[in-house]
């Protein structure tokens, strides 16, 4: 068998190291290198990769050095202390507690819940879509009727029910609460790309040489819908600080003594801080501001990497 | 005995209807053929797009659910799934799609796309794995700074005989060949066809070659079977059915071949009127009360013809052919 295909071709093992040195230098990049040169040729995006990344380090280090149930203490001397003091650099709440130090404490839990999230809903969305959009027929009907009983449930109510009932609840288990009503969008998006791709001729190709059905859906079809899967991770990872936010906003979100920027944002509620103690919820506001938006950037780049017909980048 | 036997295959797709969604109807996309394709040779299905040929052809692969009829390789019915498994049927036999592009994953290098079925079907070493892909390229005539490259930076031709380096890899016995060239230009048609029958003369490999085109199947194949509404209409040799064609579908494909020679432009165009002014107005004589083919009649040892047996003797004498 070997030696009918040696019979036929010049190339011998003694070729093997050269030969596949020459095509090392004629190949083409590698993914990580195409998105580095397309976050070098978009400067915003650049900006907004480091404002995320060193705002998350930051966040993340820092709540570790702040004594949480301390700060959180009520102390009656700093009732509304003026930001840009020494000892409160972005004032204090009607509680005289640190609106920096909570902002601190807050974004790591709202970005730390935002994130599991996203992972948790991301990768069993993606999972869901994928095989019902593969293997169709009779297991695509019974998926899909489990995704339109999901799809019936009133969300926020359910949130808030379950929220209510579960007795110690905590930023994990408020993550899990989430995740069972956030995979919905993602798996029909996901679902209705994989219908297409499964029916173009390289899964066929595929299937005739001899590679299983869990392999084709995982490392076939998933690399090709990579695009979609990115940009939908980045967007909901967007949303989901929402989520949180807004639920805490209203009240049911993490327990009161654990600060998050919904909590913050809260503070608006009052006509009094909107009038004169915008210190309180400001900062969070513009935050979220900002990360959303430099979300949306990256997003957007990577979106370009993944498509090459839209790459800015240099090509080399 | 032959290498693959095709006996009286069906296949049906149900037509569902009405509230309770219940089946009504079938499109008989392949509605009983039976052929047989020998070892080393080179069978061709030729057939207007719709006529079920490329149906045949996933169905011998294994890509289409069979709904009656059996293929018969070493003896075993291949259109069961466990028997593909236990044979290891499609390192045997292989497929060579039309669209080079969709049928080579985009997001895949040359060299994880040509070793796929060496991966699942023989287990190299990393080493002996990479030579082989290197020899495959050499083969098909490709460099060897193709390895690292995705699909996206070849021409048409170049990918095409990416995928038939991809169907050679495991030194399968059959090749199905899915209009492999009709999405290429002529010069480059006449490229991949040659490494085709190059690889077909080193290899010994049969083909099943699926086309409309009648010019390149008249290039490549010995045997040929003319199919029209999903059932054969003629079976004959490359003699038979390029010199002796019996059945009104075959004349007419016959006669839709672009002719170069301009001075005979109107004596062409004279006999092409002529086929289809029988065509009109016998059809009932060709095709039965529902418009289908009639079942195959032997009118020699290796030509056969889809008419009533009268009809087909009198053609035949006509023709001047020999009888069996």
């Amino acid at each position: 068998m070997a030696e009918n295909f040696e019979q036929h071709s010049d190339i011998s093992a003694a070729d093997l190291a050269r030969l596949s040195q020459e095509a090392q230098a004629e190949a083409t990049p590698s993914t990580a290198k195409i998105i580095w040169s397309e976050f070098k040729a978009d400067r915003p995006a650049m900006a907004a990769l480091f404002i995320i990344v060193g705002f998350i380090v930051f966040v993340m280090v820092g709540a570790l050095f702040i004594n949480t149930p301390k700060m959180m203490e009520t102390n009656i001397m700093a009732y509304f202390n003026q930001p840009f003091t020494p000892e409160f650099w972005l004032g204090a709440d009607s509680g005289g507690r640190s609106v920096a130090k909570q902002l601190i404490v807050g974004s790591r839990n709202s970005i730390g819940i935002a994130i599991g999230l996203t992972i948790i809903s991301s990768t069993f969305g993606i999972c869901w879509g994928l095989i019902s959009g593969y293997f169709n027929g009779y297991i695509d009907w019974g998926m899909q009727r489990v995704y339109d009983f999901m799809m019936m449930l009133p969300m926020t109510m359910m949130i808030i029910v379950l929220v209510t009932i579960i007795p110690h609840y905590n930023s994990v288990t408020l993550t899990f609460i989430f995740s069972i009503f956030y995979w919905e969008g993602t798996s029909r998006l996901i679902r209705s790309r994989t219908l297409a791709e499964a029916e173009k001729d390289y899964v066929a190709a595929s299937r005739t040489s001899g590679t299983s059905h869990w392999k084709i859906i995982f490392r076939e079809i998933m690399p090709n819908i990579s695009s979609l899967i990115i940009v939908d991770c980045t967007l909901s990872f967007a949303e989901n600080i929402g989520v949180e936010t807004g639920l805490s906003y209203l009240g049911f979100g993490l327990p009161s003594q654990t600060p998050s920027l919904g909590t913050m944002i809260s503070n608006a509620n009052d006509p009094n801080n909107i009038t004169q103690y915008w210190w309180t919820w400001l900062p969070a506001a513009l935050e979220i501001i900002i990360l959303c938006l430099a979300i949306s950037y990256v997003g957007q780049v990577l979106r370009r990497a993944a498509d090459a017909s839209q790459r800015q980048g240099a090509a080399d | 005995m032959s290498l693959i036997e095709i006996k009286d295959l069906k296949v049906h797709y149900p037509i569902r209807t009405g509230f309770w969604n219940r089946i009504t109807d079938s499109v008989r996309a392949v509605d009983g053929i039976t052929f047989n394709i020998e070892a080393g040779e080179t069978y061709g299905l030729v057939g207007e797009s719709g006529s079920g040929k490329s149906t045949t052809g996933k169905s011998v692969v294994g890509l289409e659910k069979v709904t009656s009829g059996s293929i018969l390789y070493k003896g075993q019915d291949i259109t069961k799934a466990e028997n593909r498994r236990k044979l290891d049927y499609n390192r045997d036999v292989q497929m060579i799609f039309q669209d080079s592009l969709s049928s080579l994953n985009p997001r895949k290098r040359i060299e994880d796309i040509i070793a796929e079925p060496l991966r699942n079907f023989e287990h190299l070493s990393k080493d002996d794995e990479k030579l082989r892909v290197l020899q495959l390229l050499d083969i098909v005539g490709l460099d060897a700074d193709a390895l690292y490259k995705y699909p996206h930076q070849f021409s048409g031709g170049q990918r095409q005989r990416i995928g038939v380096a991809r169907a050679v890899a495991t030194n399968p016995k059959l090749i199905i060949a899915d209009e492999p060239v009709s999405a290429l230009d002529l010069s480059v048609q006449a490229q991949v066809l040659n490494f085709m029958k190059k690889i077909q003369r080193e290899f010994g490999i049969s083909y099943l070659f699926i086309s409309h085109d009648l010019g390149v199947v008249r290039h490549m194949c010995n045997n040929i079977a003319i199919m029209n509404r999903g059932r054969l209409v003629e079976i004959g040799t490359r003699d038979d059915i390029y010199n002796h064609p019996l059945h009104i579908y075959t004349k007419r494909l016959l006669a839709a071949i672009p002719e170069t020679n301009v001075n005979q432009r109107e004596a062409h165009r004279a006999s092409r009127l002529a086929v289809e002014k029988v065509y009109q107005e016998q059809q009932s004589k060709y095709y039965d009360d529902d418009g289908e083919a009639y079942p195959l009649v032997q009118i020699s040892k290796t030509h056969a013809v889809a008419l009533p047996q009268a009809l087909a003797q009198q053609l035949a004498t006509q023709e001047g052919e020999v009888q069996a």
